[in-house]
């Protein structure tokens, strides 16, 4: 029989437990061949989330109404699981109907610039391309030691927000019966329109290959003159 | 009985700790600190003892340029983007004006529904990139109805101009909430369905119900049972945060209770059952105060005809004879309640949550000055709280728990079931089983079927099993555990020992499955096994 004392004590390490780790996303993060580069102080990173658009996202492009893309990435010490710099850059696109140019907007914590392209090609370039994208301050970044950046985009992320509110006006039920106290207390009650939405309309998540930042030689000592 | 101050006292500590920490808005403990950016899944295998690097170093240092620090703690990445950087700006696009707005791909449900949805009108001028465009497709997915949405912008008939076009794929409306069958001594079968129509004839009115049977068994005074409830509901009317319920249910019930014999002795014969029918309506209000938190009210009007013993009694096991409380008037009764509720909901998902919370309080009164037959109040709450502790694990918390003032009906309080999982729960109300929870703590709860004063205290931990995006969704697996506790108010106030010492309290375990479908959910478990067979 269980004492009360050990289902006391199942509580309270389940209740710790609770407490305990981060928060993680599960799905692996397929591998990129990306291109790191140090300008000044900054540690740059040259690469492309294309594969975020599939063709129907493509297409959608030319609809008229905005395309988000949001882009995350992360520097970590290879083999480590606290980053020590991340990036957070937002894009958007519309195409103007009656110019029939594109209008991209480009944000990032270093400022916001918006851009009209002809072709949605470029569009879809200036979308998902990271084209030196500074990311960390190099003085994070230890000599002769591995890191890995990792990416997620997402490609028109539904706010939590608005997540919320979806799921309310579907849980939206129609009043309880008599069953008062059955559906109260029960684990979970009733089944409601049980539509998914998702949190985007598509989501890739990437890892470069490792690199490392090189210890600076020192110049060889210039020979005295005789 | 063992002391039992000191685990209560851990108990508490835990329960009160968790508590606190929602009702002074923190994060969850397990959540990324805000200025500390989570990390995303990397499957980084554990450091090694690597040989001197050999990946590819970083290219020598271009001509500089303007340095950029990037702070870590700069951005939150938990939040989407429209929260951090700004949503879609209104002034992002080319101004527009809605010349007309035109529906595709509805064949049952009415124009006029979808476009009471948007919160766009004919003629409005705005930006292309109105973040009000893009939240267009989920007011109208919101709706239920649609299997997708999209829209998409052409030209109109003057520069400036455009048509906006809504194409809806629609979906079967029709819901399964519940399936009841099972088998007792009571009840040797019973079975029953509750269906809504979330969208009827198109009208964006949700009308439902359920009808049940359940077979008499052997009891004394015992007869066949059914029931009906039929609900119509209207959410948003009008565009507005406002919506409107009502419920009307028929019972021809049939009522044990205990005559003879222990708490746990099931034998039919030590049972006696009496008649009752029931039929009532409920109807109310609800507003969103947020996207995330409502408030119900309701009224509640309901007729008791109930053929109770006139002078009932039970017979203890050491022989003594009791006169017993069946809660019920003899004959003719009403109950007439005012009823408050508040939900606050912010789980990730409402099915299979792995992360959030969701707090839900009623408070009902039933009055003799309202014209009922029943002076009484009843006061639930209910907590729930996961945390995501490892890639697809999740731990949570839930606690519920009521308190029943004064002379409420039978029916109106806490019954055995709604705190104990391992029990057969009533259907639409009406009690199919007799059997008692296992006793895993001896603490002899004392045979307490309705009780004043319960609740439960369940830590789950939960294991996501697999997500697709269609049809079956996902699937959990999970193992719970728990105390629950069921108490009349004659327990408590002819007592021995302190109001918490006196509480009855025992221990309720389950494990099983959740499926999430298009259709509903599916709950394969231990308890709901145990709650659809014959057992000890």
């Amino acid at each position: 029989m269980v004492t009360r004392a050990g289902l006391a004590a199942t509580v309270v390490v389940a209740a710790a437990l609770a407490a305990a780790g981060p928060a993680r996303a599960d799905d692996p993060p397929r591998v990129q061949e990306m291109k790191f580069t140090e300008r000044g102080k900054a540690l740059l990173v040259t690469g492309s989330v294309t594969s975020v658009f599939d063709p129907g996202a493509y297409e959608r492009l030319g609809n008229g109404l905005e395309s988000t893309v949001v882009i995350r990435l992360w520097v970590y010490p290879k083999g480590k699981t606290v980053p020590v710099a991340f990036q957070l850059l937002h894009r958007q696109v519309v195409y103007d109907l009656w110019d029939e140019v594109y209008e991209v907007a480009l944000s990032s914590p270093s400022g916001r610039r918006t851009v009209k392209v002809k072709y949605r090609a470029e569009a879809l370039k200036l979308m998902t391309s990271l084209d030196a994208v500074p990311i960390a301050d190099v003085s994070m970044i230890a000599y002769d030691t591995h890191y890995v950046v990792a990416v997620v985009a997402e490609l028109n992320p539904v706010s939590q927000e608005t997540l919320a509110e979806v799921r309310r006006w579907l849980s939206e039920g129609s009043g309880g019966g008599l069953d008062r106290g059955g559906s109260f207390f029960g684990s979970f009650v009733s089944v409601f329109v049980n539509l998914k939405i998702p949190d985007a309309d598509r989501v890739v998540r990437l890892r470069s290959q490792p690199f490392y930042r090189p210890r600076p030689t020192e110049p060889p000592p210039k020979p005295r003159k005789p | 009985m063992s002391p039992r101050p000191a685990w209560r006292a851990a108990l508490s500590v835990a329960l009160l700790a968790v508590a606190a920490a929602s009702a002074h808005g923190q994060p969850a403990p397990a959540a990324a600190p805000v200025d500390e950016p989570a990390p995303p899944p990397t499957e980084e295998p554990p450091p090694t003892d690597e040989p001197p690097p050999t990946d590819e170093p970083l290219t020598p240092p271009p001509p500089a340029g303007p340095p950029v620090a990037v702070d870590p703690s700069a951005a939150d990445p938990e939040v989407t983007a429209g929260e951090s950087l700004g949503d879609a700006a209104p002034d992002f696009g080319p101004m527009i004006v809605l010349e007309d707005i035109q529906v595709v791909g509805n064949r049952s449900t009415a124009e006029r529904v979808i476009l009471r949805a948007l919160a766009q009108r004919q003629g409005e001028v705005l930006r292309a990139g109105d973040p009000r465009l893009s939240k267009a497709r989920f007011k109208v997915l919101a709706l239920g109805y649609f299997r997708d949405v999209s829209l998409a912008l052409r030209k109109g008939s003057a520069r400036g101009r455009v048509v906006l076009t809504v194409t809806v794929v629609e979906r079967g409306t029709i819901v399964l909430n519940r399936l009841w069958f099972g088998t007792s001594p009571l009840a040797p079968w019973w079975l029953g369905v509750d269906l809504t129509e979330r969208n009827f004839l198109g009208s964006g009115l949700s009308i439902g119900g359920g009808l049940v049977f359940a077979d008499h068994g052997g009891v004394e005074g015992a007869r066949d049972q059914w029931g009906g409830e039929l609900r119509v509901g209207a959410g948003g009317i009008a565009g507005t945060r406002w919506g409107a319920f009502g419920t009307a249910t028929l019972q021809h019930g049939s009522e044990p209770y205990r005559i003879a014999g222990d708490f746990d002795d099931d034998a039919l014969d030590r049972f006696r059952a009496f008649s009752y029918r029931r039929m009532g309506v409920r109807g109310g209000a609800r507003f969103d105060v947020t996207p995330t938190t409502g408030l119900a009210a309701e009224l509640r009007v309901e007729g008791i005809d109930a053929d109770v013993p006139v002078a009932p009694t039970a017979t203890l096991p050491d022989g003594r004879v009791v006169a017993i409380d069946l809660g019920l008037r003899r004959g003719s009764s009403r109950v007439v309640s005012l009823g408050l509720g508040f939900d606050r909901d912010t789980r990730d998902d409402p099915v299979l949550p792995h992360a959030g919370s969701r707090v839900q309080a009623r408070v009902e009164l039933g009055s003799t000055l309202l014209g009922g037959s029943y002076d009484f109040t009843t006061i639930l709450a209910r907590y729930e709280r996961w945390w995501p502790v490892r890639p697809r694990h999740a731990v949570g918390l839930r606690l519920a728990g009521g308190v029943v003032l004064g002379a409420a009906p039978r029916f109106d309080r806490i019954h055995l079931a709604d705190v104990n999982r391992l029990v057969t729960p009533r259907v639409l109300g009406m009690t199919v089983a007799t059997a008692t929870p296992p006793d895993f703590l001896g603490t002899d709860d004392g045979g307490v079927v309705y009780g004043e004063l319960g609740g439960n205290a369940i830590v789950e931990w939960s294991y996501r099993w697999f997500r697709r995006p269609r049809s079956v969704y996902g699937g959990d697996l999970f193992v719970a555990a728990g105390a629950w506790g069921l108490a009349t108010d004659d327990q408590l106030r002819t007592r021995t020992a302190s109001p918490w010492d006196a509480l009855p309290i025992d221990l309720v375990v389950d494990a099983g499955l959740r499926i999430d479908t298009e259709l509903g959910v599916f709950e394969f478990t231990v308890a709901n096994a145990l709650g659809r067979v014959p057992r000890w």
